[in-house]
C-alpha cells in the first residue's frame, strides 16, 4: 500500500511474515544528468561511512552491530533517465530475539542520523573524510578497469550511447568530474538532493502502517515537485552505421561485446515478445548463443545476452579466443538471423517460456526485488498486474511475436578487446 | 525419517539414512515459491590420492579431474542435462569446491520430475573418449579466464605459500597441462568411488511436504543396485613447512597484498566442538580486523587499506587457514602492520568482554538474516555428514562463547611460523 506523507514524499508498505527481517529501502530519485552522477556516487560513500553523531566508521559499525548486524549500505543505480540514490537497511525482526524490544524503532533512528545529520560544518563535508572517500571512489573506478568483463560491457556502453553523454557515463561517475569535487561543492549539492529529490521510502516485513508512519513522519522531508516531466524510459535514433573500438590488453582471453537497439520498451509494446526472445537468444543455458557458440562450436567460454528495457539496448558478451573474432562475430549474427526468420521450434518456445515463469516466481522470494517491484509499479502503473497475468502474457507469445521483435532488433556498436598474453 | 523442530527459530527439518548409505534432509519452507534440490559428494580438487572402491593400492588421479567429472555428468549419450532440466522449467547449476562437488536445481514447478533429474543425471555416468576430448576445450577456456583474475590469483598466491605440497594450492580447474591427461576411464574410477551413495547427502529446501517427498526418494533409491560401502581411503603429501613470502606481477592498477596463516592445531573431532572452534576463530578475526575495531580504522585512516579489505576463514575437512587481504599502495607496511596485529593478540586492546559481547549480537544478527536465504541454508546443511549438528544448532554455541574460548583458540592458532605474506604488484609496463 503507498501513502503519500507530503508532495513527493511517499511510503509504500508490504506486509508479509515470510522473512525473519525487515527490509527498509529509502530511494532518492532525479534525473539523470552526467553533471550529478559523479556528486551523488562520492556523496553515497560520504554518507555510507559516518555522521555528525558517529564520526567515524566504527561508531557507525557498532551502531550497526548494535541493531543485531543490521545490513546497511548506500547505493547509486540508473534506470533509464533517472539516477537513483538508495539506502537500504535490513534488520532481524524482535520476535526472534528474547532479550531486546523495539530493535526497528532504533533502526529508523538509525536511518534519520545517516540521512538529515552528515557529517560536515558550514565549511562543507569534513575534510578528512572527504579526502580519503574521493580517494577511494577514485580506486574504485581506476579498479574497474581490473574486471574485465565490467570494463568490456562499460567500453560498449560508451560507444553505444556515444550521443548521449548523460547516458554514457557509469552509475558511479567518472574520474575527470570527480577531480572536480570539493568538500563544499558536496555539501551544496548534498542540499539539492534533499529538497528536490523525489523519495520512496519502501519496507517489507512483518510490520504495522501506523506504527511506521509514525517512525517516518518524523524524517524532515518537504514538499517537492519533480519538475523534469521527462519518461522515465531513454529513446535514441537508430543509426544506420555501426560504431567499432578495438583494444589491446596484456590478458589471456578476449572479450566481445556487441550492442543492439530493440527499440522495445519496459511493459509497452512488444514488451513479452522481447522477453521471449532474449530468453531463445542469449538469457539462458538452452539460448541459441550458449548452444550454438559456446556448445556446438566451441568458441567461447561464455556467451549470453541481456536487454535493458528503460533503454531499448541489448547486449551480447562473450569471453573468446581472440583469433576467433571474425568467426564469433559471424555466429552470433547468424543466430539472430535465425530468430528473425522465426526458426524456432516449439521445444524451444516452450522451455523458454517455463525458465521465464520460473525466474519471475523466484525473484517473489527476494525481499530486494520485491522492494524492487513495488517500486516500478509506482512509476509506471501498467506494471501493476497480477502474478498470474504475467505469466499469462508470457504464455501467449507467439513464434511470429518473436519474429517480428527480432526485426526491430539493429546492431550498432562492437567493443573487443583482444588478450595479448600475460 | 527423523523430525527436529526448532521452536525460537521457527524451523524445521526431517533427515533419514538410505538403506544404501544415502543421508537425506527435507527443510519445509511454505512461504516460498521455490524449492532448491542439492546434491552433495564429499569430494572435491584435493581428493586426487585415494584407495579406489573394490581396489586395495592407492592411486593418484590429475589434477582438476573432480571439477572435470562435475562438467561431464551434466552430458548424456541423449543429449545434455541442462536442457532437460531447462524443459521441466528449473535452473540447474554445480560448483567444486575443494572438498566437496554438488548440483543443484531450483524451480517453482515440476519439482518432483526436477528431483527425480537431479537424482538420476547424478547416479547415470556417461563418459566417453569423445565427450571427454571435448570438454577439455572449454575447460581450457575456463582455467584462462581464472588466470585473467587478480583476486583468484593473489588467493591461490596465499594457498600455495601456506600449502606447497598439498593439493590445496592446484587450482580447482587443475591446468590445461593436467586436464590433458584426463580420460573417461579416470573419470569412472573417481565417480565409483566418490559417487557412491555412502559419500553423499541429498537435500531438498522449500514449499514440499516431507512424508511424501521422502518416499518418493527412498523408492528412487531402491530401484538401483550400488556396489556396498566401503570406508574411502585418501592420502594427502606430508606437510612441509610453509614459504614465508612470494610474489607476481600482473595487469593490475594497485598493488594487492595478503596475508596468510596455516591452522597447524587439530580441529577437535567432536563436530560441536569443531563449531565452537571454528565460531571463536571467526570471531577472533571479527575482533582483531572486523569494521568495529580501532585496527581497522587505523589502517583505514592511514590509506593503508580500502573498502577491498577482507579477511576469511576457511576450514574444511582436512584443512583450516585464514587470510587477511587489501588492495593497498603500501603492501609491505600492510604485511608488517597486519602480522603485528596478529601476533600481539595477548595483550590487544580489542580483545575485551564488552568487544566479545557487540560482536556476539552481530553474529545472532547475521545469522537470522541468513535463514532467509534458500541457498545459504542448502549449502550449510549439505556439507554436514550424518551424526554431526546441523545451521540450526549454531545459536546455542555462538550464545556460549566468551572471551576465554576466544583467547583459548587464539592460542592455538595464531604461531609465528604459521604466517605467510603474498604480494602482487602492477605490471611495469601498461
Amino acid at each position: 500500500m503507498k501513502r503519500e506523507l507530503t508532495t513527493g514524499v511517499n511510503l509504500h508498505i508490504i506486509p508479509t511474515k515470510k522473512y525473519k527481517t525487515t527490509r527498509i529501502s529509502i530511494r532518492f530519485s532525479t534525473p539523470l544528468k552526467k553533471e550529478t552522477v559523479t556528486k551523488r556516487a562520492l556523496l553515497s560513500s560520504l554518507m555510507e561511512t559516518n555522521s555528525l553523531n558517529y564520526s567515524d566508521q566504527v561508531k557507525v559499525s557498532e551502531a550497526l552491530a548494535e541493531l543485531y548486524g543490521a545490513s546497511f549500505g548506500i547505493t547509486v543505480t540508473k534506470k533509464g533517465n533517472r539516477h537513483y540514490f538508495s539506502i537500504s537497511l535490513s534488520v532481524v525482526d524482535d520476535q526472534y530475539i528474547s532479550l531486546d524490544q523495539a530493535i526497528l524503532t532504533k533502526a529508523v533512528a538509525f536511518l534519520q542520523e545517516i540521512i538529515f545529520a552528515p557529517n560536515r560544518s558550514e565549511l562543507g563535508f569534513d575534510a578528512e573524510t572527504f579526502t580519503r572517500e574521493k580517494q577511494n571512489l577514485q580506486e574504485y573506478i581506476a579498479s574497474i578497469f581490473d574486471d574485465k568483463q565490467t570494463y568490456a560491457s562499460l567500453e560498449l556502453q560508451k560507444l553505444y550511447f556515444s550521443d548521449s553523454s548523460d547516458q554514457s557515463v557509469p552509475s558511479f561517475g567518472t574520474l575527470e568530474d570527480l577531480e572536480k569535487e570539493t568538500p563544499a561543492s558536496i555539501s551544496t549539492y548534498y542540499d539539492e538532493m534533499i529538497k528536490n529529490d523525489l523519495v520512496d521510502i519502501l519496507v517489507i516485513g512483518d510490520v504495522e502502517e501506523t506504527e511506521l508512519r509514525a517512525l517516518f513522519e518524523k524524517f524532515p522531508l518537504a514538499a517537492r515537485n519533480d519538475l523534469d516531466k521527462k519518461t522515465l524510459f531513454y529513446h535514441q535514433s537508430v543509426k544506420q552505421t555501426c560504431h567499432t573500438k578495438i583494444d589491446v590488453q596484456p590478458v589471456v582471453q578476449s572479450k566481445l561485446n556487441i550492442g543492439y537497439a530493440t527499440s522495445t520498451y519496459y511493459y509497452q509494446e512488444d514488451y513479452f515478445p522481447l522477453v521471449v526472445f532474449n530468453g531463445l537468444f542469449g538469457g539462458f543455458p538452452h539460448s541459441k548463443l550458449f548452444m550454438n557458440v559456446r556448445e556446438k562450436e566451441s568458441m567461447a567460454y561464455y556467451a549470453s545476452s541481456s536487454v535493458d528495457t528503460f533503454r531499448g539496448y541489448m547486449s551480447v558478451q562473450t569471453g573468446i579466443e581472440g583469433k576467433n573474432r571474425e568467426k564469433v562475430l559471424r555466429l552470433v549474427e547468424e543466430q539472430l538471423v535465425s530468430l528473425q526468420q522465426g526458426n524456432i521450434t516449439a521445444e524451444e518456445l516452450t522451455q523458454t517460456k517455463a525458465m521465464l515463469k520460473n525466474h519471475y516466481l523466484m525473484s517473489l522470494d527476494s525481499a530486494a526485488a520485491v522492494v524492487e517491484k513495488e517500486y516500478v509499479k509506482n512509476q509506471l502503473p501498467e506494471t501493476a498486474i497480477s502474478d498470474e497475468e504475467w505469466q499469462k502474457r508470457v504464455e501467449q507469445v507467439t513464434i511470429q511475436a518473436v519474429k517480428k521483435v527480432a526485426g526491430k532488433i539493429q546492431m550498432q556498436a562492437v567493443y573487443f578487446m583482444e588478450g595479448a598474453g600475460n | 525419517m527423523e523430525k527436529k523442530e526448532y521452536a525460537q527459530l521457527n524451523e524445521v527439518f526431517y533427515q533419514e539414512t538410505l538403506a544404501n548409505g544415502l543421508q537425506v534432509t527435507l527443510l519445509p519452507k511454505a512461504d516460498y515459491h521455490k524449492t532448491y534440490g542439492l546434491f552433495t559428494t564429499n569430494y572435491g580438487s584435493i581428493d586426487n590420492e585415494f584407495i579406489p572402491l573394490g581396489q586395495t593400492e592407492f592411486v593418484h588421479v590429475p589434477d582438476g579431474i573432480a571439477h572435470f567429472l562435475e562438467h561431464k555428468l551434466f552430458e548424456k549419450e541423449e543429449g545434455d542435462v541442462f536442457q532437460t532440466f531447462g524443459k521441466q522449467g528449473a535452473s540447474a547449476n554445480a560448483f567444486t569446491s575443494f572438498t566437496h562437488t554438488s548440483y543443484l536445481f531450483s524451480s517453482t514447478e515440476q519439482v518432483y520430475k526436477n528431483l527425480e533429474t537431479l537424482i538420476n543425471f547424478v547416479q547415470e555416468p556417461y563418459f566417453t573418449k569423445e565427450t571427454v576430448e571435448k570438454e577439455k576445450g572449454i575447460i581450457g577456456q575456463e582455467i584462462q579466464m581464472y588466470q585473467d583474475d587478480p583476486n583468484w590469483r593473489l588467493f591461490f598466491g596465499i594457498i600455495n605459500n601456506l600449502y606447497p605440497e598439498h593439493p590445496l594450492h592446484i587450482d580447482i580447474a587443475g591446468t590445461e597441462a593436467s586436464i590433458a591427461e584426463i580420460t573417461a576411464e579416470d573419470l569412472y574410477l573417481c565417480y565409483t568411488t566418490f559417487y557412491h551413495p555412502s559419500n553423499m547427502h541429498l537435500l531438498v529446501v522449500g514449499n514440499l511436504e516431507p512424508e511424501a517427498m521422502m518416499t518418493f526418494i527412498r523408492e528412487n533409491q531402491a530401484k538401483k543396485a550400488f556396489a556396498p560401502a566401503q570406508k574411502i581411503e585418501r592420502r594427502f603429501p606430508k606437510e612441509t613447512s610453509i614459504v614465508k613470502e612470494s610474489q607476481i606481477k600482473m595487469s593490475v592498477n594497485r598493488a594487492k597484498a595478503v596475508i596468510g596463516i596455516k591452522g597447524l592445531t587439530e580441529v577437535p573431532s567432536d563436530s560441536a566442538e569443531a563449531v565452537r572452534y571454528k565460531f571463536a576463530l571467526q570471531l577472533l578475526l571479527e575482533l582483531l580486523f572486523g569494521n568495529t575495531s580501532q585496527n581497522y580504522l587505523q589502517l583505514y585512516d592511514e590509506g593503508i587499506i580500502d573498502d577491498s579489505f577482507g579477511y576469511e576463514l576457511n576450514m574444511e575437512r582436512n584443512f583450516y587457514f585464514g587470510d587477511i587481504s587489501s588492495d593497498t599502495s603500501q603492501p609491505e607496511q600492510f604485511a608488517q602492520a597486519i602480522i603485528q596485529m596478529l601476533t600481539s593478540y595477548e595483550t590487544s586492546a580489542e580483545l575485551t568482554e564488552e568487544k566479545v559481547a557487540l560482536l556476539k549480537k552481530k553474529r545472532i544478527g547475521s545469522f537470522l538474516h541468513s535463514l532467509n536465504s534458500l541457498e545459504y541454508m542448502a549449502n550449510q546443511f549439505s556439507q554436514n555428514q550424518a551424526g554431526e549438528i546441523t545451521l540450526f544448532d549454531h545459536l546455542p554455541i555462538l550464545e556460549s562463547l566468551q572471551l576465554a574460548d576466544i583467547q583459548q583458540a587464539a592460542q592455538k592458532f595464531i604461531k609465528e611460523e604459521a604466517i605467510s605474506k603474498f604480494y602482487m604488484y602492477p605490471n611495469d609496463e601498461k
